[in-house]
């Protein structure tokens, strides 16, 4: 961990040496976020995390953008490398990026998941660490925007590693959850790579709506083995829409997303009996996700509210071991210190219904409070 | 390798097609002589709250509106007048 610390040190120190004076091409920029959470009869101060993003502008053309997450978590401090990579500019409406990049399957991953950007503490269900869809890979990408008239329009192509299967034969990998697919694995497990890509249209002459699709598709067993040529069919949808509305003083925000997962069918083992069995691999997710900010009050207290509800669902495939339907409500008052900088109280309930496979449901709640802090710099 | 070569040609078809319609596009006159505070209120809200410009120096906007520009997929022209303002007010 010192190390790191010396070695992210010595770099920043040595970028920042190579500025002439007056000119800067490094910036290091980042966000953190800490606070405290009551579920059931625990409470806790959770997070303890920052993440510095690290930007070099080699020239007109070309930027490298890097961004690590330090986290406390267990009683030890975490980092993990987001991502990574170069982006080319090649004209007005494209730049070629390569490296580890963050996705655009939806807008989720790509841009709103940022503690300071995030208008609740937590995640949507599905959004999070082991979700449904990827948030990041190592690749190739050809991105831009596109001026149509009065409208807009977004494209994205990318050739990545690509998620893989678990297929249940790796002890290490929880072999009861057999047929999940992993992402952000490195280096990847067969010779196919993953091709996806996102476009999305902002029909109104202000960008105030945006609507996107998202597709990815490539081949996930590992090589040699029988789960070899089983293919994987990922999709997203989103929606944003944000706006000024004069009757209500204020700033109306509207972010939605749904994610798709379709796995060809495969035959696994079941830990739990020792036979084969299989099931239809679908998962989904979605999200809505509602806020308002009355930043026309006049009060300069009222003008820092916001105030923000959302409600996801989460859906495993029914027969497997792994299976689940969730659901879950969130609301939360936010109060802005500054542009970046902003104090997140917020509820959420959930319902965990876990389906064994026998066809036995269990509904858990998971109820929780949170009071975060966040900021950007 | 039947799947790979029409996974190929595939590409290539959308590639140069993609091209042309990249090539074809272009901003109505409203849009074009849109000014940059309009822009930056405009796109930065999409996602986050909009930057105040004394946030950072001026050199540093231009790293920032590098970053934002690949980020959130912004033209060359919107990234120009939207730093040009920042930069401005500063």
């Amino acid at each position: 961990m010192r190390k790191v610390l010396l070695v992210l040190l010595f770099l920043t120190a040595m970028l920042s040496a190579q500025e002439k004076p007056g000119e800067s091409r490094f910036l290091l920029r980042g966000y953190a976020h800490s606070g405290i959470e009551v579920r059931g009869d625990e409470t806790t101060f959770v997070g303890g995390s920052f993440n510095p993003i690290f930007l070099w502008r080699q020239s007109d053309k070309l930027l490298f953008e890097a961004e690590l997450e330090v986290e406390y978590e267990n009683g030890e401090t975490v980092i993990g490398l987001e991502y990574a990579n170069m982006s080319y500019i090649i004209n007005d409406y494209a730049t070629l990026r390569l490296g580890k990049f963050l996705l655009p399957f939806g807008t989720f991953a790509s841009k709103l998941h940022p503690a300071w950007i995030n208008r609740l503490s937590s995640k949507p269900l599905g959004f999070g660490h082991d979700g449904v869809g990827p948030a990041r890979d190592l690749g190739v990408e050809l991105r831009g925007g596109v001026p149509l008239g009065d409208a807009k329009m977004t494209y994205s192509v990318y050739m990545i590693n690509g998620p893989a299967l678990n297929d249940g034969t790796n002890p290490n990998v929880e072999p009861e959850e057999a047929g999940m697919l992993l992402y952000d694995r490195g280096e990847d497990n067969n010779n196919n790579k993953a091709i996806g890509g996102r476009v999305s249209f902002l029909p109104l002459s202000n960008s105030s709506m945006e609507i996107g699709f998202s597709g990815l598709y490539g081949k996930v067993g590992n090589v040699e083995s029988k789960y070899e040529d089983l293919a994987a069919l990922l999709y997203a949808v989103d929606f944003s829409y944000v706006s000024r509305v004069s009757f209500l003083s204020g700033v109306v925000d509207i972010k939605a997303q749904l994610n798709g997962v379709n796995v060809d069918d495969a035959s696994y083992f079941n830990v739990e009996d020792s036979s084969n069995y299989s099931f239809a691999n679908q998962s989904s997710a979605y999200y809505v996700q509602m806020s308002y900010r009355p930043v026309n009050m006049g009060s300069d207290f009222i003008n820092s509210l916001e105030f923000v509800g959302r409600y996801s669902e989460l859906s495993f495939p029914d027969g497997a071991l792994w299976s689940s339907d969730q659901t879950q409500y969130a609301f939360g008052i936010n109060y802005w210190l500054d542009w970046r900088t902003v104090v997140k109280l917020s509820y959420q309930f959930a319902d965990t219904g876990v389906h064994e496979a026998e066809g036995e449901a269990g509904e858990a709640s998971n109820d929780a409070v949170f009071l975060h802090w966040a900021f950007g710099f | 390798m039947k799947v790979k070569h029409i996974k190929l040609f595939l590409i290539s078809v959308s590639l140069f097609f993609g091209a042309l319609f990249l090539a074809s596009c272009s901003p109505s006159q409203a849009q074009a002589s849109k000014p940059g505070a309009l822009l930056w209120g405009e796109n930065c809200v999409r996602c986050h709250n909009a930057p105040s410009p004394s946030a950072f120096s001026d050199s540093q906007w231009e790293v920032v509106g590098k970053h934002m520009r690949v980020r959130a997929s912004l033209t060359a022209d919107e990234v120009d007048k939207i730093v040009e303002f920042l930069k401005m007010a500063n």
